[in-house]
Order: structure tokens, then sequence, then C-alpha cells
């Protein structure tokens, strides 16, 4: 469905005194995006994971790479002949308070992209009425309670469930979703990503699940790809699965031993690491990206970028001292 | 000044540094006064951090600002008290006396101090304003203090001093907005949700700070979240809070492993979590309280409970202690929530 | 569908502008203020056709019975003067707001949402506009253009006044195009005359609004002067004629037999600029559904 190699993307900040500096928001990221598949993102903020988001829906440019859809390679088109392409993959926003146009409501706002489509495929105005009601019952909403609303007055679990809504309205292949459950209660994550997950099973929709929180990830997921993406570039990639139970990269094991475990029901794991300092973005790049706030760095890690290199045929890394550590927490039985 | 505490019910037979007690708050809108927090109580132990988790509109904020008498307009505190070691009544004060308060003896870390300071004044001038306002003599002293405990949250005093809001990233700002609670040697902590658009490396870093700055200075502390994990890493005591009074209360390891309310153990199931079984989680029905569709009369979760009986509409339940140091507020049996 | 249904009768745009306006008394006065002009605008000439009656043993004449709000420096009724005169400022204010709207958010749209080179240029064309001193050149113009009818008049405020509507237009667009709603829709190929009408304009409608009726109070008071000023010939008779003539006619200055007379067409402008002014406040809920369903 989807094949990344090597995209870049580097951006210019014109200072007027100090000059012009690049700074690189991805160095190359590749990966394959099966139909009906599932692939992960995670990092921290401003590693470069949204920028990706953008870029996989055409509202960012790259400059360097390829990016295949559907077996055509995307760069070498015009903005006209792209456009239908990056129209299969539709991005579910991280804020769904500004995702949705305050000024009009849920009805108008699924019916304008749905005559859209009527005018392509010569539905008529009652096919699209029904479309859209068909479409909220898909996302778990009541058209007869929403379709009237304004955003602002749907709660925020239920304005993500509509951004979803409009989001199928094209008939997406792909759906690219940035922090979709970040900004919603935690109560009310778990109904969103399943949701998500059903799209999958039942739709065959493609998912590009961008987050820093390996948890939500793991239950999109669990059967996908996880990669993990430090300052722009992929540090560790393999199954979901593999990478919570067995990580190599000491970058991999901060972000997991990051998570908050639930005391009474889970242990700490035995090896837990906590980065040294936060992400900066100006340290020189010579070497490793993460050698700086790395506990294992060692001198020879400050020479030259560690290449992606198998660890086992599903799992790669890029770390000179890749070793698997115990981090992620252990379920305890519960005694009953 | 001698305070009497008044004495509650109080789960565990200690000494108590704040005390809620029988608080409601109400909103006026225009279907009359609706009570966004309703007969809530609870105790603040000395040296113990205390989480309070709830769901977006369970009024969860509105306690904490309760607990400065700073709610906002149209809201009023109704009825109950808010009883702090050396203070007396926080409902009761008014005028210079609650302003030295709140930031004095109440710290108080807002739900988005990373947009809380001002833009247009270096963290250092924001510091030397909440020092005149709070009639410091020793400003000097001041800065030192506030350079010690910009060490302590791990930053470096003499840049942050000198820095502009943005210049600081959100993690570094969460940390400002601490030190800030912190400098005129508060007592109480209270934070807000203090790591909701962090991103889990900065959160882990802020809930260590908060952790250790806790037992540094000796503090009683008060988380406010609606993430279930945050307090479950952190908090010694749980407090669910929705709607009504609060569903359930008690030491946080047992309350998590062994949750005697249907909504905390809802709320539990609706974890997406990095270990167990991911077919085992459950996806919390219905939505969250809300002002306007709260029931008046029974238990106000009842319409999302799995385990709801005819009683449940009609009688609200009591909060009362079933085994040492727990509390509920359920018509279920306890034994009958778990299994 | 009954839920829906009534939902959308709430939201009928008359129940919805009725419930705003009694929200505050002020609006409703403010309202009923323009109004009360407007009306006076279309119906003066008509009750008062062809020239005023003029009375050479009446001039100056204190507020009577008769003329109630005295007579002038040819005896004519003041009052009549006023209502008659009211059509001129209203309607050259409405050309010019219109003209101000009109090009001001095409402009700021087009620049805001194209961004880029589109940006650059009609940001260069807008900030020449802000720099024409609008006053003065309708001063030079007026010595070689004829101001007499409404529509010239207009026209030149409204040319040389939608700078500022514009640049507001644009710095809101900015803002928009980063929001999430924006991007999805051009993420899901609708054209970029939709998002525009559809997506932005609404958001800006109240910016808009606002920005034209604060123009409006700009070009009565432009208008008003240039005639006070006497730089235009007196083909018309309208409120800053009305000013001229007490003015350095009847000496309204130093004698007070033309008070009235100078202050009619005044208490007419400040009354106006207070409508509108009143009514300003009611904009912001009028075009945010947020604010107006809040009942």
């Amino acid at each position: 469905m989807i094949e990344a190699r090597n995209i870049t993307r580097t951006y210019r900040s014109h200072g007027a005194i100090t000059g012009a500096r690049v700074v690189p928001a991805l160095r190359g990221v590749s990966f394959s995006l099966p139909k009906g598949g599932a692939v992960s993102f995670i990092g921290e903020s401003g590693c470069g994971k949204t920028t990706l988001g953008k870029i996989l829906t055409g509202i960012e440019t790259f400059d360097g790479g390829e990016l295949v859809v559907d077996g055509v390679e995307l760069s070498g088109l015009s903005a006209r002949r792209r456009a239908p392409y990056f129209r299969r993959i539709q991005m579910i926003h991280q804020d769904p308070y500004s995702a949705l146009n305050p000024t009009r409501t849920i009805e108008q706002t699924l019916e304008d992209p749905l005559r859209m489509r009527a005018r392509e495929t010569g539905g008529d105005r009652k096919a699209v009425e029904a479309r859209a009601a068909e479409l909220l019952e898909l996302v778990g909403l009541s058209p007869e309670g929403v379709l009237g609303k304004y955003p602002h007055q749907l709660s925020g679990g239920q304005r993500q469930r509509v951004v979803i809504a409009r989001a199928l309205t094209v008939d997406p292949e792909v759906l690219i979703a940035d922090e979709a459950v970040s900004m919603i209660d935690v109560s009310m994550r778990l109904g969103i990503l399943s949701l998500l997950r059903d799209l999958r099973t039942r739709l065959g929709i493609s998912l590009v699940f961008i987050t820093h929180d390996v948890a939500t990830a793991r239950y999109i997921g669990e059967d996908g790809e996880l990669h993990v993406i430090y300052r722009g570039s992929v540090i560790e990639s393999g199954p979901t699965d593999t990478i919570i139970q067995t990580p190599v990269h000491p970058y991999t094991q901060c972000l997991l031993s990051a998570i908050p475990i639930m005391r009474g029901l889970e242990l700490p794991g035995p090896q837990r690491l906590v980065p040294i300092g936060s992400l900066d973005e100006r340290t020189e790049d010579t070497g490793c990206l993460f050698a700086p706030r790395c506990p294992f760095a060692t001198d020879e890690c400050e020479v030259a970028q560690p290449a992606l290199t198998p660890w086992d045929p599903t799992h790669q890394h890029a770390c000179l001292h890749a070793e698997p550590r115990q981090v992620a927490a252990m379920e305890i039985a519960l005694s009953q | 000044m001698t305070e009497t505490i008044q004495q509650t019910d109080r789960p565990v037979d200690q000494p108590v540094e704040v005390s809620v007690s029988d608080l409601t708050v109400v909103y006026r809108t225009d279907l009359g006064e609706l009570p966004a927090v309703s007969r809530a109580s609870i105790d603040l132990v000395p040296g113990q951090i205390t989480g309070l988790v709830g769901e977006s509109g369970s009024g969860k904020s509105t306690l904490a600002l309760a607990m400065l008498n700073a709610v906002p307009s149209p809201g009023r505190i109704s009825s109950g008290s808010i009883t702090v070691t050396g203070l007396g009544d926080v409902t009761k004060l008014a005028g210079r006396k609650l302003r030295h308060a709140r930031g004095g003896t109440l710290g108080y870390v807002f739900q988005a101090s990373q947009n809380s300071l001002n833009p247009l004044k270096t963290i250092g001038k924001q510091l030397l304003d909440l020092g005149r306002a709070h009639d410091v003599r020793d400003l000097r002293a001041l800065v030192r203090r506030a350079a010690q405990l910009i060490s302590e949250v791990g930053l470096d005093p003499d840049r942050v001093l000198d820095s502009y809001q943005h210049e600081l990233s959100g993690g570094m700002r969460q940390r400002i907005g601490i030190v800030l609670a912190l400098v005129l040697n508060a007592r109480v902590l209270i934070l807000d949700e203090p790591t909701t658009a962090l991103d889990v490396l900065s959160q882990a870093a802020v809930l260590d700070i908060v952790r250790r700055v806790h037992r540094d200075s000796g503090l009683t502390t008060l988380i406010v979240t609606h993430d279930l994990g945050v307090v479950s890493e952190i908090a010694d005591r749980l407090v669910v809070m929705y709607g009504g009074p609060n569903p359930e209360e008690g030491p946080a390891t047992a309350v998590l492993h062994e949750p005697s309310h249907p909504y905390t153990r809802a709320l539990i199931g609706a974890m997406a979590r990095i270990v167990g079984d991911i077919s085992a989680a459950r996806v919390l029905p219905g939505r969250p309280p809300d002002l306007t569709t709260v029931p008046r009369q029974g238990c106000v979760f009842r319409d999302r409970c799995p385990l709801a009986m005819p009683v449940c509409a009609e009688e609200e339940p009591e909060l009362v202690q079933w085994t040492p140091g727990r509390r509920r507020a359920c018509h279920v049996e306890p034994t009958g929530v778990l299994s | 569908m009954s839920t829906l249904a009534a939902a959308r009768a709430r939201r009928s745009p008359w129940r919805v502008t009725r419930r705003v306006l009694l929200r505050k008394p002020g609006r409703v006065i403010g309202l009923a203020i323009i109004v009360f002009f407007t009306l006076m605008a279309i119906a003066g000439p008509m009750l008062y056709p062809g020239q005023l009656a003029v009375d050479p043993d009446n001039i100056y004449a204190s507020p009577s019975g008769a003329h109630w709000l005295g007579t002038d420096f040819a005896g004519s009724d003041v009052l009549q003067e006023v209502i008659v005169g009211a059509r001129y400022v209203l309607l050259t204010a409405a050309i010019s707001a219109l003209v101000t709207a009109a090009l001001g958010t095409t402009i700021g749209l087009v620049a805001g949402y194209h961004r880029g080179f589109t940006d650059s240029s009609l940001m260069r064309v807008t900030d020449f506009v802000l720099t024409i001193p609008g006053f003065p050149l309708l001063v030079v113009l007026s010595t070689i253009w004829n101001f007499g009818r409404p529509l010239e008049m207009g026209l030149v405020l409204g040319v040389t006044g939608w700078g500022g509507v514009a640049r507001a237009v644009r710095s809101q667009t900015l803002s928009l195009r980063e929001r999430g709603f924006l991007e999805a829709a051009r993420g899901l190929g609708l054209s970029n005359t939709h998002i525009i009408v559809r997506e932005l304009l609404p958001n800006i409608a109240p910016y808009v609004a606002m920005n034209l009726l604060l123009s409006v109070i700009g070009f009565i008071g432009a208008e008003v002067a240039l005639f006070f000023l006497g730089v235009v010939p007196f083909t018309s008779s309208n409120w800053g004629v009305m000013l001229n003539e007490a003015v350095f006619a009847g000496g309204a200055i130093n004698s007070p037999q033309a008070l009235s007379y100078l202050l009619a067409p005044l208490v007419c402008i400040l009354l106006l600029t207070l409508g509108i002014v009143l009514f300003l406040d009611a904009i912001d809920e009028l075009f945010n559904p947020r604010l107006r369903e809040r009942s």
C-alpha cells in the first residue's frame, strides 16, 4: 500500500543575524505498510514523527527519498497528479478541538466531502444523507443526536469520532492517526483505539499510528510493525510485541521505562532506564544522535552514526551497544 | 493561631494537613444552580501524595481551585469547609489573608502551567513580582531559594531566571510552575493535571521531580489528573471522583489491585497497558459526567454501571469505611464488584 | 429525526438573531438607531421632494411648533433638512463599506490562504493603499472631480479605505490556515473555492463585520468633514453642508441664533455612531455558534 524509502525532510530557519540554520526533521525514514496492516511510530515530541504524518498525507513535502503509494512513485508527479493518491490517505488529527470547523454543524462537515464524492460517483442528495448517517453509526455515534450539533457541543471523544467519520467520507485506504488520543480523557481513549482497530479488521483500512505512548500503539497494532524514531531517524524497528518485550536500543528502553507503572497490578521492569537530560536539537550530529543522553555511551559512539542493523531477522536497531533489557512493566497475577 | 480541626470519620487516625469536608461547589446556569462538586470529602495527610482521579466533568479541577477559594465565577462554594492547618477554614478567608494563603502555604501548579507564565517578562522578573505580591522583605533570599529549587528540578538557575517563557520547553515550563508554587515555602502542593500535553519522557521527569521535592521539602501533595497511570506511579493514596460524593478512596496500591467500586474497576479496565491481555481491556461505556445530565437522585454512576440495581436509582450511597483505610460509596457489596 | 428538526428550527437565522439581540438591551437600541436612520435615508427625499421651502422672513428661527428644530439661513426647516440630508450621508457610507468589505475580504483571504508570491504581492499593494492619506486625497480629487453624487464619493472612500480590513482578514486567515480543519479539508481534496468560501469565510466574518462597522464611522466622519471644510461644491444637501453653513455662514460659534442648526446634524452623527458601537457588541455572538447557542 505505502512504501517509503529513505524519506528526508530538512527545514531551514532564516536567522537575520546568525544566518540560515538547517534543522533536519527526517533523516532517511524507510518503512512499508501492507494493505490492511498497521505501522506505529514512537518518539517524543520534536522527533519528527508529526512531519512524517504530514508528508504521508501530502500536507508537507519531502526533499529526498521515494514515496510509493499503490505502486506509483509520487515524487516525480505533479501536484495535480499526486492529489488522488494522497486522498486515499487521510489524517486523524491530534487535537479534536481544532480539527473541526467551529462555525459548521456536523451535518455540514460530513456532507461537503460526501457531496464532492457524489458528484464523481453520481450519487444523489438522498444517498449523501444516508451515507452521513451510516458513517456516524459506524464510528459509534447516533446520527439524530449529533448531525445538527456544532463541534463545541460535543465531548472530546465524540469530536474525535466525528473526525474519523469525516476521514471515512472519501473511502480512504490508509488512516494516519497522529497522537489521535493524547488529548482525550484516558477513560475514553480505549473507545477510540478499539474503533480504529475495528476499521482495520472490518473495512481493511491500513493504519499508521504516530504516538509517544507505546501502550496505545500496542493496542492498535499488536500484529504490526513498530518503529522508534529519534531526532528524525529510525533507531529500532520490529514487530510491536518483540520491541516491547525485548528492546535492544537504549532509547527504546528509556521510552518503555517512562511508562507509568500501575502499582498493584504491575511490577516495574528490573532494568528501568532514565535518559540523561532532555532532547536538545542543537548538539553536533557527528556520532550517534542519542549518545549525549545515553547511559551506555562510549567514545566510539561519538565517531559515526550507527546504521540500522539486524538483531534478528525481523528486528533491527542502530546501536553499538545493543543489548536486550527487561524495562517494561511486568504483570502481577490477580489474587482471586 | 490555633484551630480546632473538624473531626470527620477519617479512615486512618492520622494528623491531617488539609481536610475538605462535605464540600459543595455550585455553578449558576440558566437551569438554576448546578453542583460541580457535591459533598466531597478528602483528607490530605502530611507527607503523603494523594492522587485525585476523575474524568473531565467530574469536578476535580473545580475542587482543586476550591482549595484556594478561587472557584471562578459563576461558581461558588455553597457549603462545606476546607480546613488547612495554620490557616483555618479557607472558604472563610478573604482579601489579603486569602492572597497570602494562595502561593504561601498553598502552592498551586496550574493545569496549563505551560501557558500560565507571562510571555513578556523573564522568569526572574515574575519571581520578583510574586515576592512583592506576598510582601517578601528579603528578595535576594527569595532569588537564592528559587535558584536552589531550580537546580533541584534539574535546570540551570542562571539561564532559567533570564529566560522568557517561549525559550523553555513544555516540560521545563511545568518545572518552573512547580518552582514558583514552592518558592514561598508552601507546605501543601496542589498540581492540576501536571503532565497533560507532555510526552512520556517529560512526564516521567516531571513525576520524578514531584516525588523528589515532595520528599525533600516534607510536603503534603495533591495531584489532580484524569490519568490513572500517573496517579498509580506516584500517589500513596488514591481518591476517585465522579460528579457526586467520591465513589472510592484508599491506599493507591490496594485500590488498584482490588477496586471496590464498579467505576474504579471500569477505569482500570479501560487503560491501554503495555502488559497483560489486550482483549481483556473493556471500553468504558457512556459519557463522562456532565453538569447538566448528572442525575440529581440516586447514585450518579448508575447509568454506566454494569452492576446497577433498582435501589441505585432511588438512594445515593453513603461514603463509608469498609476495611481499615478504605472507604467506598456503593450499594453493591465489595465482593460483588471484584468477582 | 424530531430532535434534528428541532435543532434546525432553533438555528433558523431569524430566531438566532432575535435571541442574540434580546440578550442585552443596548444591542436592541443600537439596531433601532441604525434602522431609524436607514429608514430616514430611504424615505426622507420622498417626504420632501424637490427644493425645500424657503422663507426669507423667518431665518435662524428658534425651535417652535411650526419648526421643531428652527430654521436655517434661508428660512428652511432644519428638521426637513436633516431628514433629506441623511440619504447622501448613509448612501455614501454604505457604498464605501461595500467596496471596502468586498476588496478587503477578497484580498485578505486570497493573500492569507495562498501565501508565498501571491501573498507578498497583494500585501505590497495593501501597504501602498494604507499609506495613501485618504482624506487629503479626497480634498485634492475634489478639485477635479465632482462629488455631488454618493456613488463617486463612496467609491473613492472605499477604494482608499480597504487596507485595514485586508490586513485583519489576512492575519486571521493565516492563523486559521494552520488549524486542523483546514488541513483536513485540503487532505479530503475539497476545492480551494470551497475551502475559502465555506470553511474560512464563516470564521472571519465577525472580524470583517466589526472592521466594517468601525470603518463606516470613519467614512461618515470623512465625508461630513469634506463638506464642512467646504472643499467640495455643495451640489446636494447633507449634514456636512449644514454644519458648514451653520459655522461659516451663521456664525454659530459666536452667536447662539444658529445653534440648533449646528446641533441637529452633529447629534445625528453622534447618534448614528452610538448606534453602530452599541450594535457591534452583538456581532461576535451572531457569527460564533459557541457564543450564540449559550442561551
